[in-house]
């Protein structure tokens, strides 16, 4: 009896030491080894296997730094970021939407990064997104890519409709569109317009570019209430609704993930998502397609836009030798961006996007230009919101074809409400 | 108390691990959210006190209407429902067939996966495109249904989800319920000539009343918290027409960071639940005494 307690004291004490040892091996590893850094990635569509892939390249071209990526769930990702950030907890490295960056930047949780930068690398950037990442003349993220909406064809539905001409005005689409649909019997357009795995954000994303077209803006200048209850909103309304009632060429109650499928199976002509999807349709087997720019369908080119920025939070102990690296990283993930561009994005460095990586890939380098005409996000804390909330009501407007003008109206409302809660 | 009796020290000790965490993660939570429910709060910066204005701005937010008249849909939908199938249930495992094991197994074995699988099921059984419901529809020659993508069958199709996922949960209770009846009750019905309905309808369903008022008050609770399978299934949509309230409270809280706004929705919540508990049970239970 007594024999066998000690025994289990015996085991105890060496399964604790076991348990108390393992956190002091790290330590000394960390004194010794490369420089450990801790990234959170929201990136788990198809682009997640391009980014793991440049995880895994960037740690075997060195080994002064070894990056860790942990993979949240897009849709738990800024709930998972902010609650670190506010209890100090936040990874060393962190990716940011740059429409996000207002909702982290006046609390003081992310690092200014002027001082940490050298002028060559900032010089190599284009200017239009690293602008986007200032606030009050201070750095707070670089980009990593610039991802607008744009618009892919399906090359044998237009050939066998006699579409020989991508479409570049509202009234050029919908005859193209029609062509499809009379002579193929598949549909003209897969623009998503219900609630699935995500909202109807592909409305709301040709919503704003479509305003933009006509020299509209979403919201006034000073933020302070919605600008598109007007003809330029009309207008933009009117179309998305006549594709999906009046024309009847774009499918009714149809998800995200439905039309992405759709396309890939040849069952309709015209696309539009972000430079995002190009990855994916490259791999689909026997389907041929082009990607181009947003056309100026309403007037002038503007695409919807976002972009992944990357960000190094404050802590409570910055260590410099941390920040150093990660900054090494950054400079690293963006200047080796054509291996990015795989899963479609648009590199946001001049070297990048001139040398012949990324001008070899198909497709990107037409779309690349679109990046002049990118309508940067209106820099609120209410974008979210109003963004998220105008998904859910233009999919109630296009399914039910509501009248236009009340749609707008309610719109406008719900916006002019939302902004005064923030 | 006796003298030398440690009992009063000895009980405060040894429920002490659980009065910390139960006070950490429960009445300090509770306590806090009430709080900042007077304040405009983003998590990351200061709180701005605001006092009502939180309260005031959800009487006019049509947000908060719809999201707390959706939640009401669903308890009328799924409550009665539930009730009446969990007694169908335990009726069928409580009588003489054969089946009877094999039957308790089925019908409470749903209700032990998670929700987030559940949901996830129905959601793809009932995908319009290729969901299996749709595809068994048109090799039958029939048009596919849009389960949840058609405002009209969107809740009842995440009701008929949570209709297969927790019958099974009454079931377990009306059985303990039944099986309390003193057998001797039936017996003499019998003898008295009595069939097997009049038996339910004159033996069962009044002799079940105390648990019925149980499955009652726990199953309306429960619906009204109801997140999870709107949240996997249709996200709210389509067009925000199944978002329920604590949808709406997750996501003003923890997508748009509306700390303080999302905290005077939930003690509304709390406040609705409540008095439609005690009003439950005040008007059910006085009776049965």
């Amino acid at each position: 009896m007594r024999k066998r307690l000690i025994a289990i004291i015996a085991l105890i004490v060496l399964g604790s030491m076991m348990i108390f040892a393992s956190p002091a091996k790290e330590k000394s590893a960390e004194t010794s080894g490369p420089i450990e850094l801790k990234f959170w990635s929201l990136f788990t569509g198809g682009d997640g296997e391009f980014f793991n892939a440049m995880i895994d390249e960037f740690n075997a071209s060195q080994n002064e730094i070894h990056m860790t990526n942990d993979m949240v769930r897009f849709d738990d990702y800024y709930t998972r970021l902010t609650t670190a950030l506010a209890a100090g907890t936040a990874p060393d490295v962190i990716v940011l939407h740059q429409a996000r960056l207002i909702n982290y930047v006046p609390s003081g949780t992310l690092l200014a990064l002027d001082e940490y930068i050298s002028d060559d690398m900032l010089s190599d950037f284009q200017s239009a997104p690293l602008e986007a990442c200032r606030m009050d003349g201070q750095l707070y993220a670089i980009p990593f890519d610039v991802h607008p909406i744009v618009m892919y064809s399906n090359k044998a539905l237009l050939e066998e409709a006699g579409v020989s001409e991508i479409p570049q005005t509202a009234e050029e689409f919908l005859a193209a569109a029609e062509a499809v649909k009379e002579k193929t019997g598949q549909w003209g357009s897969l623009i998503d317009n219900t609630t699935g795995t995500y909202k109807a954000y592909t409305l709301t994303r040709l919503f704003v570019s479509l305003v933009n077209q006509q020299g509209g803006s979403m919201l006034t200048d000073d933020l302070s209430a919605a600008a598109f209850n007007n003809e330029y909103g009309y207008n933009a309304l009117v179309n998305l609704q006549m594709l999906v009632n009046e024309a009847g060429v774009n499918p009714n109650e149809l998800d995200y993930d439905a039309a992405m499928n759709m396309f890939k199976l040849g069952e309709g002509a015209f696309y539009f998502n972000g430079v995002w999807a190009t990855g994916t349709l490259e791999q689909t087997e026997g389907l041929e397609f082009i990607a181009s720019p947003l056309p100026p369908f309403m007037g002038k080119s503007a695409a919807w836009t976002d972009s992944h920025t990357f960000a190094i939070p404050v802590q409570k102990n910055q260590d410099p030798v941390k920040v150093e690296a990660a900054i090494k990283f950054i400079d690293w993930m963006t200047a080796n961006a054509h291996l990015w561009a795989k899963a479609g994005n648009i590199p946001t460095r001049t070297s990048v996007l001139e040398g012949a990586a990324f001008n070899e890939l198909p497709y990107r380098a037409d779309y690349a230009a679109a990046v002049s005409s990118v309508i940067p996000n209106p820099p609120t804390a209410a974008w979210g919101e109003i963004y998220e909330t105008l998904s859910d009501l233009l999919e109630s407007a296009v399914t039910k074809n509501e009248d236009p003008a009340t749609a707008l109206n309610n719109m406008e409302n719900t916006v002019n409400e939302i902004i005064s809660h923030y | 108390m006796i003298p030398g009796n440690k009992d009063t020290r000895d009980g405060i000790l040894f429920s002490l691990p659980f009065m910390i965490v139960f006070a950490l993660f429960m009445i300090y939570p509770l306590v806090f959210g009430f709080y900042i429910s007077f304040f405009q709060w983003n998590i990351l910066g200061t709180p701005k006190f605001i006092a009502l204005q939180n309260y005031l701005d959800l009487l006019k937010d049509e947000r908060f209407w719809s999201s707390l008249w959706h939640t009401l849909q669903f308890v009328l939908m799924t409550t009665p429902v539930l009730l009446i199938l969990g007694f169908i249930m335990a009726l069928l495992v409580t009588g003489k067939s054969p089946l009877k094991g094999i039957m308790e197994t089925c019908f409470f074995v749903p209700y032990i996966f998670s929700m987030t699988v559940v949901a996830t099921l129905w959601a793809w059984i009932m995908q319009k495109d290729f969901g299996i419901i749709n595809q068994i529809l048109r090799i039958l020659g029939k048009d596919g249904v849009s389960w949840l993508t058609s405002e009209k069958n969107a809740m009842w199709s995440i009701s008929i989800a949570t209709y297969w996922w927790t019958a099974g949960f009454n079931m377990v209770l009306f059985t303990a319920g039944i099986k309390q009846i003193s057998k001797e009750i039936y017996e003499s019905a019998t003898v008295d000539g009595a069939g097997p309905l009049q038996q339910i309808f004159h033996i069962t369903i009044p002799l079940l009343k105390p648990t019925t008022i149980l499955c009652l008050i726990l199953q309306v609770i429960a619906s009204f918290n109801v997140f999870g399978q709107v949240y996997v299934m249709t996200g709210g949509g389509p067009a925000g027409s199944t978002r329920v309230l604590v949808q709406y409270i997750y996501e003003t809280g923890f997508n748009y960071f509306r700390m303080g706004y999302s905290a005077a929705m939930s003690y509304v919540l709390f406040l609705i639940i409540m008095v439609i508990s005690v009003v439950q049970y005040a008007i059910l239970g006085r009776r049965n005494d």
